[in-house]
């Protein structure tokens, strides 16, 4: 019988090095000047990948839960500060909101999914909590950071329209109604795309690596639809909830908007 | 004798280098009458009808509507009845309808019904060159602010703050502006305070406040 998936070797990955090579000789020649942003590009793709595979070899081999429970809170910790990182104005507590919302959509979706639609037994069994959990996060770190650069964008520039209804007895619940509409529909975009693209103009990653691996077609397709549900709602609850805890936060209960608590532009 | 309608207070404001530009002032209304704000440029006006209106809060006031208090956690209810026209006359992105109607549809209006015999009467008065569907982005700045005007009359609520409601207008056309805000504010249960760049227009006024550090000083 054939193996399901045929290994990798040293040598392997240094045939596939000499790919970039060849593209960093074409950048050459054509004086592009891409050769250097290639090279470190390629170097922090090899280490960084080097270094989280250890780090899986490690907590695939100890197989307890508290190492699993304690890598994914440095992913969400490290994937919060990247959303914020991402937009270009911000305000007080917006670490906070962006910890929150990153927290709870990823465990909610992450916790049904894992338990629920997979049933994956033991609960924490890494092989499959860290790459689900490390897609919903990647995903929700998109909506949350596009949600959040847009409500401020439109609260900072289009305070005159917020303003205005709220002059006119808005609740803050109505003044608001625009903004987060806008705000969760940005976040949206990405996942909306390749929902609608997927199996048409790319195979989605992870349905190409199950068939590498040796998986059956139509698994992998079902794996792929549950991923990408799960990222959908994932995002959706991450760029929502974001949105809404920081509105709160910059237009007060009393319809008091705050404008002065945004900083940068 | 006439009955305060709005007392709000005391107020103070600093300039962004911390510097007071009034303290302790408070503002009263009398039912029936326009009141005209005025004051040099930088002068802190329009902050000033901001915390009348309640756009932006004011530890320690209290705003009185014909003699009730409004606690600072129901501003909203506050704002439908002491209506702020702001600077530069925002409007929404949409129709001349559509910015005309938005306030009918909150929750605050209570279902209250579009009065469209009087929009007619002002659609004709003030903006009888301006079809109901144009988009408002493609108004001018004189457009905007008698459209801003009308949406306030329509509104129609117990007081009316307007900070430069008259921004490029002609004389003529300002004139009409001045009297239909007149007109509105001459009524029982009505009263308006008012800011104006226009000099030839500020006698029209029943009433002219000058703002002082300690306070409104009748002129």
């Amino acid at each position: 019988m054939r193996p399901s998936f045929i290994s990798l070797g040293p040598l392997d990955l240094v045939v596939a090095a000499g790919l970039v090579v060849a593209a960093a000789a074409i950048s050459l020649a054509l004086r592009l000047g891409l050769e250097r942003r290639l090279a470190v590009a390629s170097a922090r793709t090899v280490v960084q990948l080097g270094l989280i595979g250890l780090i899986l070899k490690r907590i695939f081999a100890l197989d307890r839960p508290l190492p699993v429970i304690g890598l994914l809170a440095v992913m969400i910790l490290l994937a919060g500060r990247e959303a914020v990182g991402r937009s270009s104005r911000g305000y007080r507590g917006i670490y906070l909101d962006a910890w929150l919302a990153m927290t709870v959509s990823c465990l909610t979706v992450g916790g049904i999914v894992t338990q629920v639609v997979i049933g994956v037994t033991p609960w924490y069994t890494p092989q499959y909590l860290i790459p689900l959990l490390g897609m919903i996060l990647g995903n929700s770190l998109n909506g949350i950071s596009l949600s959040l650069d847009r409500l401020l964008d439109h609260l900072a520039t289009r305070h005159a329209e917020v303003e205005l209804r709220l002059a006119f007895g808005a609740t803050r619940r109505e003044a608001l109604k625009e903004p987060l509409a806008a705000a969760v529909r940005t976040g949206m975009v990405p996942i909306l795309n390749s929902m609608a693209a997927a199996g048409i103009v790319s195979l989605p990653g992870m349905m190409t690596g199950q068939i590498l691996a040796g998986s059956p077609p139509m698994q992998a397709v079902a794996y792929q639809v549950v991923v990408m549900f799960m990222i959908a709602a994932a995002t959706a609850i991450g760029a929502m909830l974001v949105a809404v805890v920081a509105a709160r936060r910059l237009v007060g209960a009393d319809g008091v908007l705050e404008l002065a608590r945004i900083t940068g532009s | 004798m006439t009955a305060v309608l709005l007392d709000a207070g005391p107020f103070e404001a600093r300039r962004d280098g911390g510097e007071a530009l009034y303290a302790g002032l408070r503002v009263r209304l009398d039912e029936g009458r326009m009141s005209l704000l005025e004051a040099p440029s930088g002068a802190g006006k329009s902050t000033l009808l901001r915390q009348v209106a309640g756009m932006v809060r004011a530890p320690g006031a209290e705003r009185l509507l014909a003699g009730e208090p409004c606690p600072s956690t129901r501003l909203a209810a506050w704002r439908t009845r002491v209506t702020l026209l702001a600077q530069d006359a925002p409007m929404l992105p949409g129709s001349v309808e559509d910015n005309l109607r938005f306030p009918f549809a909150l929750r605050s209006a209570g279902g209250r019904e579009w009065p469209e015999g009087r929009t007619r009467e002002l659609l004709a008065a003030l903006l009888s060159d301006v079809p109901r569907e144009r988009q408002v982005g493609t108004l001018s700045g004189g457009e905007r602010h008698r459209l801003a005007l009308i949406r306030g009359l329509l509104w129609d609520p117990p007081v009316l703050l307007a900070d430069e409601p008259l921004s490029g207008l002609d004389p003529e056309r300002a004139e009409r502006c001045v009297q239909l805000l007149l007109e509105y504010a001459h009524r029982p249960g009505r009263a308006a305070l008012v800011v104006l760049h226009e000099p030839g227009l500020a006698n029209r006024a029943d009433l002219r406040l000058r703002l002082r550090p300690s306070g409104l000083e009748q002129a």
